[in-house]
């Protein structure tokens, strides 16, 4: 477990990892204790408080239903951060599972893995999200489902390249010639070796997850209401965007905010693992 | 190139494209269609559902409404009916041409009528026994009955002319790159969902009477945009990229007029938002869950709140100009939480801890369908919290415009919140007709009582009294049975360039179509 937690302690030694890593806690805890941070519900409209401008009652002024803006931010953070992290921890496990074993077993399977994968790889994540929604249907667990599978072939791709070029390594051949199992040699060995730029990439597509997962929102196919999700917030702001901007600025702010951290975080994460050439050769 | 890097060079050249594309012309007119015509599929009007402007100025009907929804001579100069109402006699103009060349005279209009057979409107001649045609610019319509209808039907977008041969030899394409008629204009192009190009007919000087210009119109080339969002409209309209907006949404009002250019106008409209509830789903199949949900529905607040306090709180299902809404006052659907709360009690669902009732253990939950625009998410999330206020756990799922109609006929939803663009009271025979289950008939209503006076109002009225009277029966009864619940009637607001557009004086039309059109300019 050490061997996990030092280069995240590692990043968080680096000033703008420190920053980044700073307000992705920060972030965390108020999504976790919202209920006890704000006085507010929200989902309880108010139509007669509608679009109310910050003030001492309102620190982020409400929403087009009189819902105070801050609360539902807060829990916005909640549905963000937990689409984002389930979709991208399937899609992880899926990718690391069908990767090490199209690489480390070769032959049909493999082809037909790198086949679909580099089909689906042609296509943006959103038209595979947006095609998955359709069939799925809106709400969170379909838009969960749909990232998860909109990034499976990043992390098979970039599974499949690490165990290939470890594979050959001296240390594998020494285990093979052993007498190691197949069961040994992926779990003990390979795999292991192979997830520092994984879990990179992870921590890096879950920014990306967090744009998705709020598109998906703009356009009402994600979280559906009253469930805040910044992404509904903003698309339901846009038809304030006169009358009462902070509506939109305010979701879009923390969204902006949360997806840079996750980036710089990312990368204080690479300079900590020192693990930049692997994954730009992947 | 990574896959980010591949993404970003085809944006950008995306958007190089885009922002190079669709010139705005010196005598071209770029309006963005109102959002309840967003989203016509076809310009045959025997196949739309719905219909936009468009339609109004590629066909001509024979008779057209006048913004006192009187009749007047359109392609037809002259009509009258027979004493006993078994007989309607059409003359036509002459000298009048299709868009194809070909000429319109009365065997077109009985090849045109003809086509009505084994359509959705089938019921727009449900009482012509016989088309004759007299001579060549007169018609005659045998009637099986009387029908006080049948002007109004002839007057609407759906009954616009369209030249039979070009119909015919278009197959499955006319509508959506072909359509004939003897319009204004000529249809250049459709991209369906996207826009609408039209050019001027410059032959045309048969226009109806309810415009000062009876033709050619004097825009040369009108280009219709579909902009879904309400605030990109906005936007558009605010830097030039399209010169009029056919409707400007209640909260873009204090907005647009601020801006030093733009001009706005008030109309009367012709749509009502309503809530359906599937009256064979449960919990819906139960009347007083279905009454409960109607009398939650607070439409002073939504109308104060949501559209500052512009346009109507509708207690009926038609808009507040027609006779057959002035039903007796007990029908009239009006909120009242407490008796919708009495109702739940009393159907046995009993409210718990968090105000969501429940039954035998289980919650009173729904869900209530809408589509993605943002307009009717926001007001199906009202609705959404107006039910809970009354016990209902409402769960919102949100369908493509395009596709929602489609999940309808499937017949597996409880409720939706849904608009209708209309102004004749057979809306009701569209809407709640126990032969249109699924789509239109989203309540899946089917009563024998509501069938026998349905039928009673379509085919049973001599006279225009009789049929307001008939159809305030069957309106009253539909009511009664609560299968659905009014929620808003707006106003139209229009909102055009002044330093482009120069608005006539006043406008003949009931709503903005080809009559206010014809007389609209372009400034130099």
């Amino acid at each position: 477990m050490m061997r996990w937690i030092a280069p995240f302690r590692s990043a968080f030694g680096r000033p703008m990892g420190s920053v980044a890593g700073g307000w992705l806690v920060f972030l965390i805890a108020v999504a976790v204790l919202a209920p006890v941070l704000t006085p507010y519900d929200y989902d309880v409209q108010n139509l007669a408080n509608a679009k109310m401008p910050p003030d001492a009652a309102h620190w982020m002024g409400t929403d087009e239903f009189g819902r105070d803006l801050l609360t539902r931010i807060l829990y916005g953070a909640r549905t963000s951060l937990t689409v984002s992290t389930v979709s991208i921890g399937l899609s992880l496990m899926a990718g690391l599972t069908l990767g090490a074993a199209a690489a480390y077993f070769g032959g049909w399977f493999d082809r037909v893995v790198t086949t679909v994968v580099d089909l689906t790889w042609s296509f943006p994540e959103i038209l595979i999200a947006l095609i998955l929604v359709a069939i799925i249907g809106p709400g969170t667990t379909g838009t969960m489902v749909a990232i998860a599978v909109a990034y499976l072939a990043q992390f098979t791709r970039l599974t499949r390249a690490q165990i290939l070029s470890l594979k050959s390594e001296t240390y594998i051949e020494a285990a093979r010639s052993l007498g190691a199992s197949h069961k040994h040699l992926l779990f003990r060995h390979l795999i292991p070796n192979a997830l520092a730029p994984v879990l990179v990439a992870a921590m890096l597509a879950t920014g990306d997850a967090i744009i998705l997962e709020a598109t998906l929102g703009f356009f009402g196919l994600g979280a559906q209401p009253p469930t805040p999700s910044w992404g509904a917030m903003m698309s339901s702001g846009a038809a304030q965007l006169f009358s009462a901007p902070w509506i939109i600025l305010l979701p879009g702010l923390a969204l902006t905010l949360t997806v840079i951290a996750i980036n710089l975080f990312g990368d204080a994460l690479i300079s900590a693992l020192d693990i930049r050439t692997k994954l730009r050769d992947a | 190139m990574t896959k980010h890097h591949r993404h970003l060079w085809a944006g950008l050249g995306l958007g190089a494209l885009l922002s190079f594309s669709a010139p705005v012309m010196a005598d071209e007119l770029v309006a963005a269609l109102k959002g309840a015509e967003v989203g016509v599929s076809t310009y045959d009007m025997l196949k739309a559902i719905n219909s936009n402007v468009a339609s109004t100025l590629i066909y001509d009907p024979l008779i057209e409404q006048n913004a006192n929804h009187g009749y007047v001579p359109a392609l037809a100069e002259s009509w009258e009916e027979a004493p006993d109402g078994l007989q309607w006699t059409f003359h036509l103009k002459k000298g009048v041409k299709f868009h194809n060349g070909v000429d319109f005279n009365a065997q077109a209009v009985a090849d045109w009528l003809a086509m009505f057979k084994g359509t959705d409107f089938e019921y727009y001649l449900g009482a012509v026994k016989e088309i004759v045609v007299v001579d060549d610019y007169t018609i005659r319509l045998d009637m099986t009955r009387p029908d006080p209808n049948l002007l109004y039907n002839l007057s609407t977008p759906f009954g616009g002319v369209m030249e039979p041969g070009a119909r015919k030899a278009d197959g499955e394409n006319y509508g959506l790159t072909a359509a004939v008629g003897t319009g204004p204009y000529k249809l250049e192009s459709f991209a369906v969902g996207q826009e609408t190009v039209l050019v001027r007919n410059d032959d045309y000087t048969w226009g109806a009477a309810n415009a000062t210009n009876t033709g050619p119109a004097n825009i040369e080339r009108i280009r219709l945009r579909e902009i879904g969002e309400a605030s990109t409209s906005f936007l558009e309209l605010q830097t030039g990229g399209v010169d009029m907006l056919l409707g400007v949404p209640q909260e873009f009002l204090s907005e647009a007029a601020k801006l030093p250019n733009v001009k706005l106008m008030t109309m009367p409209d012709q749509e009502i938002w309503y809530l359906v509830m599937n009256v064979t789903a449960a919990p819906f199949d139960d009347i007083r869950v279905r009454q409960a949900a109607a009398l939650a529905v607070n439409r002073q607040a939504i109308k104060d709140n949501l559209y500052g306090g512009a346009g109507n709180t509708p207690s009926t299902f038609m808009i507040s100009s027609l006779p057959e809404e002035k039903v007796a006052d007990q029908f009239r659907i009006k909120f009242d939480l407490d008796k919708a709360k009495a109702l739940l009690d009393e159907a046995g669902w009993v409210a718990g801890a968090d105000g969501i009732r429940a039954k035998d253990g289980q919650p009173l939950k729904i869900t209530l369908w809408t589509q993605s625009d943002s307009n009717f998410r926001r007001v199906t999330e009202v609705i959404q919290a107006q039910l809970k206020d009354a016990g209902f756990a409402a769960d919102i799922l949100t369908f493509d415009s395009a596709t929602i109609r489609d999940q309808y006929k499937a017949g597996t939803h409880q409720a939706a919140v849904r608009s209708y663009f209309y102004d004749s009271a057979t809306i009701l025979d569209w809407f709640f007709g126990g032969d249109r289950l699924g789509y239109p008939n989203i309540s899946m209503f089917n009563d024998p009582k509501a069938e026998e006076l349905r039928k009673v109002a379509m085919t049973g009225s001599k006279t225009g009294e009789e049929f307001t009277k008939n159809f305030i029966a069957y309106h009253e009864y539909i009511l009664s049975q609560f299968p659905f619940a009014p929620i808003y009637e707006p106003v139209g607001n229009i909102a055009f360039n002044a330093d482009r557009v120069i608005m006539p004086e006043t406008i003949n039309s009931p709503v903005f179509q080809r009559a206010a059109i014809m007389d609209l300019k372009l400034a130099n």
